[in-house]
């Protein structure tokens, strides 16, 4: 396997959309549960934590960006064949390929089980999962530019919802928020950690770099967008402590869709139902990317065709909408793969760098030596 | 080249002959059709033949220049001295017959002095056709108004006035196996680009049918997914709006027997565009343009809406707006979606009964139709009011597309919307615009993306796309298309300004 993944000048995506696909991601489901499991931790701090783990994330972005500079034009399988060999380089990439999956069906679950608790709950899984999964086929078979065009419609299609918090803002007690600094340090990054759960979906800069024209304009989109998410974050964080009592938020599963409950208008009530369904395009490019992700992956690391890994992807999906239904089964799955994201998606790069450094200096002093 | 349906080759020589059997082979060929006039004539001892199909040819041309000297000369004529001599243009000597009898199909003349090695033809064609008329299916209210018709030279002839430049190039295609017509690729030399005018040209070139009966069909030969209910390219029977896009360095394509022209490489957005926006002030011509996208959203999205909520979420909809709704829908027996599929089939019926009856019948079909059997829908308790008012408007925003493929596109994707609405509710809904924009960044037109300038972005181009710019900030050409040249006009004298009092 090669390395360095030349791509065709035609499949090439300009830098600046990072910003969309990387706030696209990161804000699925995680945020819409992120205050709750914040609070628990951090408490009235949350917000706090919220931010640690904002400055951590850009860490982990720019320990990323440093392994991707090293090479010219290579995605993360390419850099574990590099640095541990094609055996263990190709296992690994096999792992991290499961994980994706294993994230990619969490999530549909998840939100199969949102719109079943909000608005059908006789609906059987199959039904909304066999819907989405002929559309996560019919997209990912665009290609990567459907995928990222996805990524950047969809932000804006889906991007005003953001603004009609506004009215939540106004029932806010700021008395909620005091004592400041009751937490201690460890239940703050102990909230951190839960907040990185809405982070998790950062990974995909390390399939998407070979694909991107301006390669040298890569670190700010980056950053910009993991800052987007950190501020989409921390408002929801903010408003959901001062809006909500705290046993409330604590037994809360969807902070932010009860947040929605309380906009109301002379032509709609209810407007969570609106938000449950609209969340569909808020999470949609998160299917098509983790999707795209495992064919193309798939096809770096073994060579299958794309269309034969999507077609398998597709029916495992289907599967494991229809048979994963117990909550127990459900929360497991949902825990384990967000315990999983945290290594994977957050500390992997960081071990990561110093190895690709040792790798590099090594490599350079061979060839000098030669 | 193309393979012909019949064998035309010109090496072979059919001359000399007879006059007699010259007569008979000329009529074998045409199917001894009584339309040919073929007339003997003696002059200073030679036998000359001229032969024509009678209606084809321009009668006073005939008598005057080609009869009149023909038969007034006193010397002995031969091929080329009838060309030479003969004042008409479009003289040709031929060698083959059958070469020369098609050309008598499209209105030539033919002369043959017997035992010439060659034979000679004049173009003197006499076409039928209408004169320019107003536009009808695309109607504006400010610009010109004057549109396409029938006949390909009357239509280049239009073009070349608008587009006075020597940069206009018109390639001409001959398309069409059996019945064969002529198609001309239309673009600026100095704009447009070259990808696009090669992939057009090949994709005139490789196209293998029997015959093209319109513009309209030939767009959907040479376009780039059959399969789509969105026309990918702008088909447009006003000249005005063809010498834009081509101005702006696009491409048109004419057929000839078609009244209407095709411009291609079309966007999604391209088809909410009308040319009278530009003809506006900027700033009306951007409101009317932001208007026909609220209407098209409004379109597709009302209708369904409303059955999902009346079906499924009661509770989206306020209590005192509910109870209205109630008290309308009391009487009705059906669920709202059979309710609304009954409404919008009403709709369209009127509207393509509309459409195919005569200007003055259909008008008041139309409103007896909708009044009469909408109120009369209402109180026979087979509809509620309120969706009368639902269907009426999405219906009503569905024709402000200014394209008649476009906005039937959004009516019949109304259905499927409506149907999934009534069957899962709004959650199908936003799956049914999931998959329709999919749909749409996955499409191109003439190989560029479809859904330009939104996906792949391109900011500077959205003021020619979603809205209009007053013309001082607005001196570039739209860069979607790439054409060669950007500039329209320099930037700095357009934003000049006076000073007080100067």
């Amino acid at each position: 396997m090669e390395v360095n993944n030349v791509v065709k000048p035609n499949l090439q995506i300009r830098a600046f959309y990072l910003f969309f696909i990387i706030v696209n991601i990161q804000t699925g489901l995680g945020i819409l549960g992120a205050p709750r499991h914040i609070f628990q931790e951090a408490k009235q701090d949350g917000w706090m934590s919220v931010l640690i783990c904002g400055v951590l994330m850009h860490l982990v972005v720019f320990a990323m960006l440093f392994i991707l500079k090293k090479y010219e034009s290579a995605d993360l399988l390419g850099i574990q064949v590099d640095i541990f060999g094609t055996w263990i380089g190709k296992l690994l990439g096999t792992l991290y390929l499961v994980y994706i999956f294993a994230t990619l069906l969490s999530s549909l679950i998840n939100y199969i089980q949102i719109v079943q608790v909000f608005i059908y709950p006789q609906m059987p899984s199959w039904m909304l999962g066999s819907l989405l999964v002929i559309l996560i086929v019919y997209t990912v078979s665009g290609g990567v530019r459907t995928a990222v065009g996805i990524a950047f419609v969809f932000f804006f299609l889906s991007f005003w919802l953001f603004f009609f918090l506004y009215k939540t803002v106004g029932y806010m007690e700021l008395t909620s928020f005091r004592p400041i600094l009751e937490a201690s340090p460890r239940d703050l990054l102990l909230g951190s950690y839960q907040a990185g759960y809405s982070f998790i979906g950062i990974e995909i800069l390390f399939f998407l770099y070979p694909f991107i024209e301006d390669k040298k304009k890569v670190a700010l989109p980056a950053h910009l967008g993991v800052a987007m998410t950190t501020f989409l974050v921390l408002v929801v964080m903010i408003i959901s402590i001062g809006y909500f009592s705290p046993t409330a938020l604590e037994h809360m599963l969807w902070p932010v869709l009860t947040l929605f409950k309380v906009v109301e208008y002379p032509i709609i009530e209810r407007f969570d139902l609106i938000v449950v369904t609209q969340w569909a395009m808020v999470i949609f490019p998160n299917f098509i990317l983790f999707s795209w992700i495992i064919t193309y992956g798939m096809k770096r690391l073994y060579g299958f065709t794309q269309r034969k890994t999507l077609l398998v992807v597709a029916s495992l999906l289907l599967i494991g909408i229809t048979f994963i239904k117990k909550q127990l089964l459900i929360s497991t799955l949902l825990g384990s793969v967000s315990s999983a994201g945290f290594w994977i998606a957050f500390i992997y790069p960081l071990l990561l760098l110093p190895l690709v450094l040792i790798k590099k200096k090594f490599f350079s002093k061979k060839g000098n030596s030669e | 080249m193309r393979k012909r349906p019949f064998s035309k080759d010109k090496d072979i020589k059919s001359f000399p002959t007879t006059i007699e059997q010259f007569k008979s082979i000329l009529e074998k060929y045409l199917q001894n059709s009584t339309d040919i006039s073929f007339t003997q004539y003696e002059v200073q001892g030679q036998k000359i033949a001229v032969f024509f199909i009678d209606y084809m040819v321009d009668k006073n041309l005939l008598d005057d220049k080609l009869l009149g000297t023909l038969l007034a000369s006193k010397t002995d004529w031969d091929a080329s001295s009838i060309l030479n001599e003969v004042p008409l243009d479009g003289g040709k000597q031929h060698i083959n017959l059958i070469e020369l009898a098609t050309t008598l199909l499209s209105g030539s003349v033919g002369v043959y002095v017997e035992n010439e090695d060659q034979a000679v033809s004049f173009s003197i064609s006499k076409l039928e056709k209408r004169p320019l008329g107003k536009a009808e299916t695309e109607s504006l209210v400010l610009g010109p108004q004057v549109s396409f018709t029938e006949s390909l030279s009357t239509n280049l002839n239009v073009i070349r006035w608008r587009l006075g430049t020597h940069d206009l190039v018109t390639e001409k295609f001959i398309i069409g196996e059996r019945g064969q017509s002529e198609v001309r690729l239309v673009y600026l030399k100095s704009l447009a680009n070259d990808t696009d005018v090669q992939t057009m040209r090949q994709r005139l070139k490789d196209l293998v049918v029997d015959e093209v009966e319109d513009a309209s069909v030939l767009s959907q030969y040479i376009e780039d997914n059959n399969s789509s209910l969105f026309p990918q390219y702008y088909l447009t029977e006003l000249p005005d709006r063809l010498c834009y896009a081509v101005s702006k360095g696009r491409l048109g394509v004419l057929v000839d027997k078609s009244p209407t022209s095709i411009i291609a490489p079309s966007t999604f957005f391209s088809f909410f565009e009308s040319t009278e926006d530009i003809y506006m002030r900027w700033n009306i011509g951007s409101f009317l343009r932001m208007l026909r996208f609220v209407a098209m959203f409004i379109s597709f999205v009302v209708t369904p809406t409303y059955v999902a909520c009346v079906t499924f979420h009661y509770e989206v909809i306020p209590t005192p707006l509910l109870a209205s709704l109630g008290s309308s829908r009391a009487q009705v027996p059906f669920p709202p979606i059979i309710e609304a599929m009954l409404l919008e089939l009403l709709i369209e019926l009127l509207r393509e009964s509309g459409a195919r009856l005569p200007t003055k019948v259909g008008q008041t079909i139309g409103i007896v139709g909708g009044i009469v059997l909408g109120q009369a829908a209402v109180e026979a308790g087979l509809t509620s009011n309120v969706l009368i008012i639902v269907v009426a408007s999405s219906s009503l925003a569905s024709f402000t597309a200014p394209s008649y493929l476009m906005g039937s596109a959004i009516r019949v994707i109304r259905f499927p919307l409506i149907l999934i609405a009534g069957l899962i509710g709004l959650i199908g809904v936003t799956l049914g615009l999931i998959f329709f924009f999919i749909h749409l960044i996955r499409m191109t037109s003439l190989g560029r993306p479809y859904l330009l300038p939104a996906y792949p972005v391109n900011w500077k181009d959205m003021d020619d796309s979603f809205f209009r710019l007053p013309f001082s900030l607005n001196n570039t050409r739209s860069t979607s298309f790439r054409p060669k040249d950007m500039n329209r006009y320099p930037k700095k004298k357009a934003k000049k300004k006076k000073d007080i009092d100067e």
